[in-house]
């Protein structure tokens, strides 16, 4: 039995395809014939359309005591569409979340062909996601005070995307660094660290977009793919799949797709809010696994 | 594997709100620190037209203004700037600020999405910096008969005039620090010069003190900015 849908029918094909449109966008964004222009802090649309990153928006405003309008419209329409749909920037946009998502998939690969490892491993939560708020509160409070907006200087969003778009060569030697760290402490960075994915969380958490659980089949192979593949470590099947929910409403969760995707059966599900949870004729997904037939639990 | 449902949904809790409080309290006296001790920001690097007064504190970093400059005058600075890394400059050597000829607007200004730059009414109330001659170097204070500089000036007879022996003078109060003269010299060392203005804001709680140690930090960089 093929465990994983093929990859056309999964998430994360169109979620990295998505974010690596986005990237394309910027780089022939310098070109003026192209529409579309920007870098990850603030990016413009035919000219006209502002979108601005929520946190350079907040961080620009502390440190001046002034908001420009294109800041306060382009952050709204970013916050607006996180409130709406759920922190979808972080795995469908951002160009540092596909880099470390294509590096967990790198290492996914070189564990179970290199080293052999057939059961691959959850991230690992030493480092607590909630450290991403005190990270917040750091750059608010260094823009308050010092009058300077560091995120905005030193995040790796920004540090990648300049070097991808201006060719800055400290910024790549820095997010190899990250790419290293994350080698030792799989998306530690998404998970635990990024203030603007605190930002983003804190927003849509109530956002329509929400990884949706069928109560009828939950359960019943408790083969715990989904958290294993969780890049942010959120216990699916635990907490969620075994805990009667019919939804994963754990903030930490981007609508990144990946638990859908490991998913050996027709449980999960991406889609919006309000929706009947369980949907059999859902294109892509496989039969209910009968008992034991799993190849990776031997439930 | 044991159901653990308290582990679902951990709202913005205590330990979060605790979390963001010790985050507050690290980055203002990180923030209170670098206000103090820090060194500011030199003057020096020619900012793009319309930089406000808290230029460093406004900017993003988002390069918008680099994107759109259509005379691909503007860069970014790069990790070894420090906390100024991401702010845009230019180089007059290489490529002088065009003003945006022919482009209904300025079009950096146009572009940057907070208030690091502002709209400027006439390109004449531009400040960047100002131009400034080297008698020594300049072919016409030599004898020699040169207008290299008056005609590749954007406002020619305000910004540069010629004195009675035919040698340039920058009126200062005229020039917006565009840069356009400095590739049109001819002379070999460059006989122009282009000084930033005070675009950084000094720092708040910024005695006197310091003011002489910044004033010749500029002179440093410009001069090794020429040589």
């Amino acid at each position: 039995m093929k465990r994983r849908p093929p990859w056309y029918r999964r998430w994360a094909t169109y979620r990295r395809l998505t974010a690596a449109i986005f990237l394309a966008c910027l780089v022939v964004g310098s070109f003026a014939w192209f529409p579309f222009t920007g870098s990850t802090g603030a990016t413009r649309l035919a000219n006209v359309i502002p979108f601005t990153d929520p946190l350079a928006a907040i961080e620009s405003t502390l440190s001046t005591g002034n908001l420009a309008a294109p800041a306060l419209i382009g952050a709204g329409i970013l916050l607006g569409a996180a409130v709406l749909l759920g922190p979808i920037f972080c795995g469908w946009v951002c160009p540092l979340g596909l880099a470390l998502d294509l590096n967990y998939a790198l290492r996914r690969l070189v564990r179970r062909r290199v080293f052999r490892r057939r059961r691959q491993t959850p991230v690992p939560t030493v480092v607590p996601w909630s450290i991403r708020y005190a990270v917040l509160g750091a750059v608010l409070g260094f823009a308050l005070f010092a009058g300077l907006p560091a995120f905005q200087t030193l995040s790796p969003i920004n540090l990648l995307a300049r070097s991808i778009l201006f060719a800055s060569l400290w910024g790549l030697i820095a997010i190899g660094g990250l790419v290293v760290l994350e080698w030792v402490m799989p998306r530690v960075w998404c998970r635990a660290l990024c203030p603007l994915g605190a930002v983003y969380s804190l927003v849509g958490r109530f956002g329509l977009l929400r990884v949706r659980i069928d109560p009828a089949h939950a359960g019943r192979t408790p083969c715990r793919q989904c958290s294993t593949r969780c890049p942010m470590g959120i216990p699916v099947m635990e907490s969620y799949a075994m805990g009667g929910r019919s939804s994963v409403t754990d903030p930490g969760c981007i609508r990144c797709g990946d638990c859908v995707d490991a998913c050996p059966t027709a449980v999960l599900r991406l889609g919006l809010r309000g929706t009947p949870p369980g949907d059999d004729d859902h294109p892509g997904r496989l039969p209910v696994v009968p008992d034991g037939e799993c190849e990776d639990c031997a439930a | 594997m044991p159901d653990t449902p308290e582990h679902a949904e951990p709202a913005f809790t205590r330990r979060q709100l605790l979390m963001l409080g010790c985050g507050l309290a690290a980055g203002a006296g990180l923030g209170i620190v670098h206000r103090t001790y820090g060194a500011p920001t030199p003057i020096g690097p020619l900012r793009p037209p319309g930089a406000s007064a808290d230029f460093t504190s406004a900017c993003i970093r988002c390069g918008l203004c680099v994107q759109v400059c259509p005379a691909d005058a503007l860069r970014l600075t790069d990790l070894d700037a420090g906390l100024d890394t991401g702010l845009p400059y230019f180089v007059p050597e290489d490529a002088p600020c065009t003003l945006c000829e022919g482009e209904p607007a300025l079009r950096c200004i146009e572009s940057c999405p907070t208030t690091a730059l502002l709209p400027v009414a006439d390109t004449r109330d531009v400040n960047i910096g100002e131009a400034h001659i080297r008698r020594g170097r300049c072919l016409a204070y030599h004898g020699e008969e040169c207008t290299a500089c008056w005609d590749a000036c954007p406002f020619p007879d305000e910004a540069i005039v010629f004195d009675e022996q035919g040698r340039p003078i920058v009126n200062e109060a005229a020039c917006v620090g565009c840069g356009l003269c400095v590739p049109a010299c001819p002379a070999e060392p460059l006989a122009v010069v282009v000084r930033a203005a005070d675009t950084p804001a000094p720092v708040p709680g910024d005695g006197g003190g310091s003011g002489g140690g910044r004033g010749s930090g500029r002179g440093e960089r410009q001069r090794r900015g020429n040589g």
